[in-house]
Formats: C-alpha cells, structure tokens, sequence
C-alpha cells in the first residue's frame, strides 16, 4: 500500500505542474476520481504540491502589464455577465452530482463526489467543458431534448451538454447539424450516455453558422439532408 | 497565516460578494506576478495579456472555485495562470519558436516596473523564499522542474529532451516537489 500511495503521489507531483501526458495523465484521472478522494494522506500530498505549483510562479520576474488592460477588464465586469457565469458553474456542479468531477481549475482541483456507477461521462470530457467554462465568457442556448449549446464568441469549440436527454428509438441516433443560410452541414452523430448525460464537443466557431439543429436518424445512415428534428423544439 | 494572506482571504470574500474594489486591490497584488509567469511561459506578451486577464475574469465569475481549506489564495491564483498559460502554449504550436530572451529566463527589459515595486513590497518576502527553495535543489532536479513549469513541457518531452529515461523524470520531479514542500513549509 505504501507503493502504492509511493506511485500515486509521484503522479501528482507531475500532475499539479500539468506536466503529465497520454498515459500518465489518464492514469492521474483516474487515481484522482477514484482513490485520491478517499485518501487523505494523497489529497494532503496533493493539496501540497498544488500550494509549490502556485508558489513556484514567483520564480518569475514580476512585470507590468500594459494599462489597458484592467479597464478592459472592468467593461466586461457587468453583473449580467457574472450571473450567466454563475449559472454555468453551477452547472458544472449539477454534473458532478452523478459523476465523479475531478476539475482543475489552475491546478487547485475541486472535486464532487456522487453517485458515479449513474454516468458513464469519462471525467476528462467534463473536466474540458469546466476549463472552457472557466476561462471563456459562455453563452447558452437552449436545444431543446433538455441539451444546451454552450459556446463562447470568437472561440473555436462549443459543447453540447445535456442531462436525461431522451434516447432515440432504437436503430436510431440523434444528428447534429450548423445550419447556415438555410444550408445544414452535418456535423456529429451521438447518442446519450446511458445515465441520459449528453455531452459533445465540437471544433467550429460559433459565429460561422445560424444556429444548430439535433435531427434523429437511423443510425449509419448517409448524412445527405436533415430529417426530422429530435425535438419539437428544437430547430 | 501571515497578515498577507489574511488580507488575501479578506479580499476574496468581498470579491465573492461582488465587490469591484477588492477585484482592483487583488489586481494591484497579482497582476505583475502573473503577467511575469506569464510571459515567461508563453514567451509572448500579447499571449501573457490574454492569460492574465482570463485568469483574472475567472475570478471575478467564479470565486467560489477557491477553497480557503485548501491553502493560500496567492498560490490558488498564480496556479490558475500557470495553468492558463501553459494550456496556451500546448495549444498553439506557434508558441514554440518563443524568443531567445524569453527562453533564457531572462526578466524583460524595458517594461516599466514601478507597479512591480510596489507589489515586490508585498510579495517581496515570499518571492525571496521561493528563489531560494529553488536554488537549494540539486541542479538535475531543477532543470527537470524548470522545463516542466516554465517551460510547459510535458514529462515525456523533458526526457526525450534530456536523454534519459521517463521514469528519471518522473524521480527527479517527484524529489524536487517533495523538497520544496518542505522548504517552503519550513520558512512559511
């Protein structure tokens, strides 16, 4: 077991200076959504390493930054900005009501205990929707099928995320589609995860279509046209 | 808890309540510590600015996301732009050909550092500890952490880098934490 805790702790250090990759940070998830909540002597090691990853910033020579930016920063300080941010943390923290969410938020990582054998959502994915969330001022629209398009203006990456969405009859999936102009390109094909949880990531600026459309289709089918819209209100 | 950290937490939790002032006072303590970490990360100003502002906006939309249980609030936010900026340059492979100076460590020159003087006085403490918790290292190890947290490397990287094996790295870094943990705990 000291082994163990010996591996474990090696794999955070590298986690809190986010210098781990392909199967080390998958195995670093993993102990984080599994073992590292339950151990206090690895969420202690962690917390501390996470505390030298902040301090080792002042290494670097403080410099001043241009003026103008914290007036840019006050313009976008409106309290509508800030509640529509509230919301989409809370969100997140609605997710992690049936998953284990493991979120690193600048390497201080929070996490939210559930009931995770309910989802099938792999952590990393709702761990890239947090960060985005995070670091970008997000818009909402509603899909309909209890899904929501999150994006964020002149970035390149939205998500689709929704909770119980409803499953496609059989042989059938749902399609997503950027409608431009009357013209539908296709996008995905998805269906929920079993616990109902849907969640898409696309790379497509937002600003580049109308809006999106969810059709349902068999599955495997030609993505030529859209058919008819999973939900009626959507599209 | 020393009386800058405690004015920290008192600052977060007007920020928390939506205070603009305690957003300005944090700004004034951290903003030339980020945009310093920042830079050197990213190698490029105008990338340093968007990291600093992201990092500072996310503040503002989400304090809850600092746990006042889980240390200071100047090592939560300086991690958030370390994280930042290292996404960034993952992310844009065009941050690769950063320049010489910034590779070198090197402060820049030319900025006008009388806001950074000012926050010298308030970090000035801390800043002079880490430096030498560092420079207590044994130079391998530090050369790992180097490349890992200022230049955004990833392990693997570092030990294709380098020429030795991944687990080197791995020992190296986990020795290297260990060490400042207790340094810094020692003197904080």
């Amino acid at each position: 077991m000291i082994d163990r805790h010996a591996e474990t702790q090696e794999l955070l250090a590298g986690y809190a200076l986010q210098s781990l990759s392909g199967g080390d940070a998958a195995e670093a998830d993993r102990l984080l959504a599994e073992h590292v909540p339950g151990c206090s002597e690895c969420r202690m090691m962690l917390d501390a390493f996470q505390a030298v990853a902040g301090e080792l910033a002042l290494d670097a020579e403080p410099v001043t930054p241009p003026d103008p930016l914290l007036p840019r920063m006050h313009r976008e300080m409106d309290p509508r900005g800030r509640r529509g941010i509230r919301w989409t943390a809370g969100r997140l923290v609605a997710a992690a009501a049936s998953v284990v969410l493991v979120v690193g938020v600048g390497g201080m990582a929070f996490a939210q205990l559930g009931d995770r054998k309910a989802s099938h959502v792999p952590t990393a994915d709702v761990q890239e929707l947090a960060d985005f969330a995070l670091h970008h001022p997000t818009q909402q629209q509603a899909l309909g099928g209890n899904a929501q398009e999150i994006s964020a203006r002149g970035v390149q990456e939205l998500y689709v995320y929704g909770r119980t969405v409803p499953f496609p009859a059989p042989g059938l999936v749902y399609r997503l589609w950027a409608v431009s102009g009357g013209h539908a390109t296709h996008l995905r094909d998805f269906l929920p995860y079993p616990d109902g949880t849907v969640l898409v990531r696309l790379a497509i600026d937002p600003s580049t279509f109308d809006h999106l459309l969810v059709t349902v289709e068999p599955a495997g089918s030609e993505p030529s046209e859209p058919g008819d819209p999973a939900w009626p209100e959507t599209g | 808890m020393r009386d800058g950290d405690r004015e920290d937490l008192e600052l977060h939790r007007r920020l928390s309540s939506g205070d603009r002032g305690a957003f300005d006072e944090l700004y004034r303590r951290y903003a030339g510590s980020a945009y310093g970490l920042a830079y050197r990360v990213t190698g490029q100003q105008i990338l340093a600015q968007d990291v600093v502002h992201d990092a500072f906006m996310a503040l503002w939309r989400t304090p809850e996301a600092y746990d006042p249980a889980r240390g200071s609030f100047r090592a939560f936010f300086l991690a958030l732009v370390h994280h930042r900026a290292v996404d960034l340059v993952r992310r844009e492979s065009r941050l690769r050909a950063r320049s010489e100076r910034a590779a070198n460590l090197e402060p820049v020159v030319g900025e006008d550092h009388a806001d950074a003087i000012a926050e010298e006085s308030f970090l000035g403490v801390q800043r002079k500890e880490v430096r030498e918790a560092l420079a207590g290292l044994p130079p391998e190890q530090r050369q790992v952490l180097e490349m890992a947290y200022f230049g955004g490397k990833t392990q693997v990287q570092i030990a294709e880098e380098l020429g030795i094996p991944l687990g080197t790295v791995k020992t190296r870094t986990f020795a290297a934490m260990r060490k400042l943990r207790a340094m810094l705990e020692e003197t904080g």
